[in-house]
């Protein structure tokens, strides 16, 4: 084979797209001929700065995404669905001491949702409507602080009040505060014991939907490692599939991306030879890549590395 | 050993058809866990071709609701995802073709999360120390920006498909409408052509 015949097929090479005679070929040339190895590294170098630019869609992106067409398609409400139970939550909170007694695996949720500051209770006399002032465990946001015409001080201010609850994981309504504290944005300690309380209900549509969120979204890797654990009788599904396949190839930790590459590689998927030969390419870390290489081996494929 | 892992793959792949007959019966279930397994991928596709949330959100929402009101006609004589994309890449090439007559494109887009400046991956963390290094990255950025506003949007697609989302070229050639030999060609001129604008930075 000539230098210009080796250098025409450098990117397919490098891509893994020749057939195995060119591919042998090819490398037979490359491994004598000094200028098209530099060729090939040149390949290398152009991938791996073109791997910089990719642009990752924002996550508040894919959920207006997903939003928008839920409206489209079925008339739903623009609000994501952890945020319809947050509101049903709310609304039947009143309800919730008529089951307040412990059942089998205990779930205590404190509710604090979003951020707020404890503030301390003002003394009654200050205040003219005690009644509405906050108290000892309501959280308060004050939102405005103004003095009236008379020289006192208006204050408009939103509320949260802290209560516990326990009841069974089965129980709906305690597995509608577990997702939401799946949610809880200002503590990744809440998020993994909730996480870590849901993993093995992952048969319910809502509860797989809020563990891939998580696996996908949360930036605490401690979260994803949980969530990805739930996911594990899971891993034949596709869309739980598609999860995996994005942490296995965008997660940062290298737990996460070897947990994941785990869970793909269990099954025979040829829709998953293209990652898999990408990161051969491309992923740092030693076990991911051998996991890699040994599915793309049973499965016939070319290892797309050289 | 193989046998074992075949038959799974082919549940992977038996698990998606059933889904999409579910689909086409009406199942909104079954329509939103399609939309799921794919919707990301199609995002990122779109958002790395136009480099833009707005029309990224554009491309998703066509692609989605042609793919709800067309389903019913998928027959089955390719995947699912073949099907998809010959959807998502025709909308994507349109929106391609419309803007060869460009604009220059701001360094920073505005995304519901604040403001993303394009040439951010480029930074490493190390290089928050190295004002050269940032400016060095910041070109490159921008060259490779460049270079790839140069190919033709078939090449671009093709390029995009094989280098970012690690689809085979035979596949590519499928959802295109053409051969994997065409394909072949194609991402090959797209690969010359940018070593030819960057040789120099690579």
């Amino acid at each position: 084979m000539t230098c210009d015949a080796v250098r025409k097929l450098i990117p397919l090479y490098y891509y893994g797209e020749l057939t195995p005679e060119e591919e042998d070929q090819a490398e037979a040339h490359i491994h004598e001929c000094g200028a098209c190895a530099r060729q090939m590294e040149a390949a290398r170098a152009l991938a791996a700065a073109l791997d910089r630019r990719r642009m990752e869609a924002p996550a508040s992106l894919l959920a207006d995404c997903r939003t928008d067409l839920a409206a489209a398609v079925r008339g739903a409400p623009a609000e994501p669905a952890w945020r319809l139970w947050l509101g049903a939550a709310g609304a039947t909170l009143a309800g919730f001491t008529r089951w307040r007694q412990p059942l089998g695996a205990v779930a205590l949720i404190a509710i604090g949702f979003f951020a707020a500051r404890l503030v301390p209770a003002p003394a009654g006399s200050q205040v003219s409507t005690a009644s509405l002032a906050p108290s000892e465990g309501v959280f308060v946001n004050v939102r405005s602080a103004q003095p009236d015409s008379s020289g006192r001080v208006r204050i408009a201010y939103d509320e949260t009040r802290r209560r516990e609850i326990s009841g069974a994981i089965d129980n709906p309504e305690i597995q509608k505060l577990v997702l939401a504290g799946a949610h809880e944005e200002d503590d990744p300690g809440v998020r993994v014991e909730s996480v870590g309380l849901l993993k093995d209900r992952a048969g319910s549509g809502e509860v797989r939907e809020a563990l891939m969120n998580a696996l996908l979204h949360d930036t605490n890797p401690g979260v994803r490692l949980k969530a990805l654990e739930g996911l594990k009788p899971l891993a034949a599904e596709p869309p739980v599939r598609g999860a995996l396949s994005q942490a296995l190839q965008f997660d940062d930790n290298d737990a996460v991306r070897m947990q994941a590459v785990d869970l793909l590689t269990l099954r025979r998927d040829e829709a998953m030879v293209g990652v898999l030969q990408n990161l051969v390419q491309k992923e740092d870390n030693s076990y991911v890549r051998s996991k890699c290489t040994k599915a793309l081996k049973e499965m016939n494929a070319s290892i797309g590395t050289f | 050993m193989q046998d074992a892992a075949g038959t799974a793959g082919a549940r992977v792949n038996s698990e998606m058809d059933s889904l999409v007959r579910a689909a086409q019966r009406g199942d909104q279930d079954a329509f939103e866990q399609l939309v799921r397994a794919y919707d990301q991928s199609v995002l990122r596709l779109a958002m790395n071709l136009l480099r833009s949330p707005e029309d990224a959100r554009d491309v998703y929402q066509e692609a989605f609701l042609r793919v709800y009101r067309n389903l019913h006609t998928f027959r089955f004589d390719c995947s699912f995802h073949t099907w998809l994309y010959r959807i998502v890449t025709n909308i994507c090439l349109d929106q391609l073709r419309k803007r060869k007559v460009r604009k220059e494109e701001p360094a920073v887009v505005e995304t519901s999360e604040g403001a993303i400046d394009r040439t951010e991956g480029f930074e490493e963390v190390s290089a928050a120390a190295n004002p050269e290094r940032v400016t060095w990255n910041r070109q490159l950025g921008q060259r490779i920006g460049d270079a790839l506003e140069e190919l033709t949007p078939r090449e671009r697609m093709v390029f995009e498909l094989r280098h970012y989302q690690g689809l085979r070229l035979r596949n590519i050639g499928e959802i295109l409408g053409t051969s994997e030999e065409a394909a072949k060609n194609c991402f090959f001129r797209a690969t010359q052509k940018m070593r030819t604008m960057l040789g120099d930075l690579v």
